[in-house]
């Protein structure tokens, strides 16, 4: 008796976690269009191909298109977390229905104050400009975006704090964190993806702090006109940012430590190896934000070295054990290559990649040169666009794929792939052309000076477009699974 | 290019594309599986050499890039010092402080400052409004550095200009609406005209 009331607890779970996801997961082919052809927009408007294109406009298009697109990937991590996690422990739908509701309310105002309100001072709105923009945009267009911002916020603390809550029904936490690992058990078994959504939880919630500390400085500032400090400010917002950024990406590899064995046939265990390397990222992301300041040469100089230090070695746990193993499990292996299976793997390529990039332009030396060049864009765009990015969208399919039981197109999904590659990288390489040569980034024109940004930017509309034919493809392939699998 | 962004885009190009080769292989063999054997254990033997790797290289990179940071050490003095103010949409270069808004929009519209070459320039930047990032360029576009010109901070950039000629300050930090056509201009002359034209303008 009490077996089969278990057994059936666990179908309706499982009917509410699928029903979730399916509705959250509908979100993107919404948004990653649009955001998609915002950014495909902004490089028609840099390669000069609508001269007469107002630059406040440009201004207020990349800011939506940067927090958006953040703020897209950082959902649908989570999302898509949650439906892997629920297999062993149990989130609560409620808190996510919650999330999902004020997540919409937060993105409207975002839409409102940049679309309607031309509120252009970039996703990072570092303070002062918010409320000195020369008389661009309205003081309310930067109250809608700091009120819808402080609406995500809270909606994605209680989520996480909600995830933390369901893995702490059943570890403790230095269970969670695998520290029994570390001294040399293996009991209790822990999946390797509670670990990671644990450490990206945590991460998450020190970068929400931080984003609070921000706003009421900003709401004091508006309030009773007391000047923040602008060196403080920019540090809150780095930090949160630095964060925000970063635990997107583990939940992309959460994803992949929980999905890519479906596909192999071989665990992916925990063992100490991978419990050290989760609690080594644990430590340093908090600390390699720092070289978002490098240019700030009043920043305290031990901070920027430890900056260097903290951005060098994080790449150690990423590429020693999650992108090794990754490889090492495909080795002379058979894998069930599918549209998602292939896409969450090239994932992991992204991430190699954007990070070699990135540990080059953390050496401060470097930096001095590459610092808000196009070569920043670059960088992440390869570890986003080509990274979590299609982690995500591999999983959207991997999860439709698997409830609408419609068989994989594997010639059509090669071919998708190849033109995602080929369209991301050729786009990618632009970007990092013009940080060689040191092309300002975030600009709506090229000065004729720099000339070459303008060229590089046209180049770039060929690869934009077959990236954008790719994803279509994408999507006709996954919406037909994902309207299927309701 | 400056001579370490040369190298940095060359260990760049060098990894990405043996990255891609490296997965390449790696997609590769799955297309010919072998049956019952483990490779996973195979390959795993490699990691240990991979970390070593990987962590010289990471300290390679440390020992050779820290000795070049641009921060200046406190008995660093530099030949000359300018004073540089940003402001919604233009940089005001003089050689002395910039302190009240009258004076930066007379030095926004002036000849450009002169400097000499081969000398250790200062440059003192801060920002009269919002954030903006001060960077000097040559003729050619190649950036010589840059610095932040934030709001109530003062951050002291040493340049050393090898040649004369117009060098262009571009906004690097989003700063506005106009913040692409942002700009400041500073002249580098020979050094031996340098006194001359100081003397011809006393
Ligand atoms: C779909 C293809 C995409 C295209 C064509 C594209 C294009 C662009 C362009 C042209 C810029 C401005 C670069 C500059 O001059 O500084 C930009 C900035 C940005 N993009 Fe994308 N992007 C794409 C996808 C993504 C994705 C997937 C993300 C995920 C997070 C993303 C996040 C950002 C962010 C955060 C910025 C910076 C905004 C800022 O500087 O304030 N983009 N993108
Ligand atoms: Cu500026
Ligand atoms: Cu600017």
């Amino acid at each position: 008796m009490a077996e089969i009331a278990i057994k059936a607890e666990a179908v309706e779970i499982e009917a509410k976690v699928k029903k979730l996801t399916l509705v959250w997961t509908g979100l993107t082919f919404i948004l990653f269009p649009i955001l998609g052809l915002l950014g495909f927009l902004m490089r028609l408007v840099q390669g000069n191909v609508f001269p007469m294109f107002p630059p406040e406009w440009f201004y207020s298009i990349l800011t939506l298109h940067g927090v958006g697109m953040v703020g897209l990937w950082f959902v649908e991590g989570m999302i898509a977390v949650i439906y892997l996690l629920s297999k062993y422990v149990k989130p609560s739908a409620g808190v996510s229905w919650f999330s999902f509701t004020f997540t919409l309310i937060g993105v409207a105002l975002i839409i409102i104050s940049t679309i309607a309100g031309k509120f252009g001072a970039g996703w990072y709105f570092l303070y002062p400009l918010p409320y000195k923009s020369a008389e661009i945009w309205p003081n309310w267009a930067t109250d809608l975006y700091l009120i819808g911002l402080g609406v995500l916020g809270i909606a994605w603390t209680v989520w996480v704090i909600d995830v933390l809550r369901a893995i702490a029904k059943k570890y403790t936490l230095n269970q969670a964190l695998a520290w029994h690992y570390l001294a040399g058990k293996t009991e209790p078994e822990l999946p390797p993806i509670i670990l990671i959504v644990t450490v990206t939880c945590i991460g998450a919630i020190t970068g929400f702090l931080a984003a609070v500390a921000l706003l009421l400085l900003f709401l004091f500032d508006r309030v009773s006109g007391t000047p923040a400090d602008p060196l403080l400010m920019k540090n809150l917002v780095f930090y949160f940012g630095h964060v925000l950024v970063n635990i997107t990406m583990y939940l992309g590899v959460a994803i992949l430590y929980e999905t890519l064995p479906q596909y192999t046939q071989k665990p992916w265990k925990t063992n100490k190896l991978v419990a050290f390397a989760w609690n080594t990222v644990l430590f340093l992301v908090l600390f390699a934000y720092f070289h978002h300041l490098y240019m700030d040469f009043v920043q305290p100089k031990a901070f920027q070295i430890i900056g260097q230090f903290a951005s060098y070695f994080i790449s150690v746990p990423a590429a020693v054990v999650t992108i090794f193993s990754a490889l090492a499990m495909i080795y002379k292996t058979k894998v069930n290559w599918t549209l998602g299976s292939s896409l969450i793997f090239l994932g992991t390529m992204g991430w190699a990649v954007g990070g070699v990039a990135a540990v080059i332009d953390s050496s401060i030396a470097v930096n001095f040169r590459f610092h808000n060049t196009l070569w920043v864009p670059a960088h992440f765009h390869t570890y986003f666009l080509m990274g979590v990015v299609l982690m995500i969208l591999g999983f959207i399919y991997h999860f439709s794929q698997l409830h609408s039981n419609i068989p994989d197109n594997s010639k059509l999904a090669k071919f998708t792939v190849w033109l995602i590659l080929i369209g991301g990288y050729g786009f990618l390489s632009m970007f990092y052309t013009g940080g060689a040569l040191f092309v300002p980034r975030r600009y709506a024109l090229y000065p004729p000076a720099l000339s070459s940004g303008t060229t590089l930017a046209q180049i770039s509309i060929v690869f934009v477009s077959i990236l954008t034919i790719g994803f279509l493809l994408y999507l006709i392939q996954t919406i037909r699974r994902w309207a299927r699998s309701f | 290019m400056a001579p370490i962004n040369a190298v940095a885009v060359a260990i760049f190009i060098f990894f990405a594309l043996l990255i891609f080769g490296v997965y390449a292989f790696f997609i590769s063999s799955t297309r010919k599986p072998a049956v019952g054997e483990d490779y996973y254990k195979s390959v795993a033997k490699l990691r240990a050499p991979f970390f070593v790797i990987l962590l010289l290289l990471l300290i390679a990179g440390l020992v050779l890039t820290l000795p070049k940071i641009p921060y200046p050490s406190k008995g660093k003095f530099p030949d000359a010092v300018v004073y540089v103010a940003g402001k919604q949409f233009n940089f005001a270069l003089d050689t002395q402080p910039i302190e009240s808004e009258e004076r930066w929009k007379e030095r926004a519209e002036a000849e450009p400052v002169q400097v000499p070459a081969g000398k250790w320039i200062e440059f003192r930047v801060t920002s009269l409004d919002v954030n903006h990032g001060f960077s000097l360029y040559d003729e050619n576009g190649k950036l010589l550095g840059q610095t932040q010109a934030m709001p109530g901070y003062v951050n002291r950039l040493f340049i050393k200009f090898d040649k004369p000629g117009f060098y262009t300050a571009y906004c690097m930090e989003l700063c506005g609406n106009s913040h692409h056509a942002m700009k400041g201009v500073i002249e580098v002359v020979e050094e031996g005209t340098f006194g001359a034209k100081i003397l011809n303008q006393q």
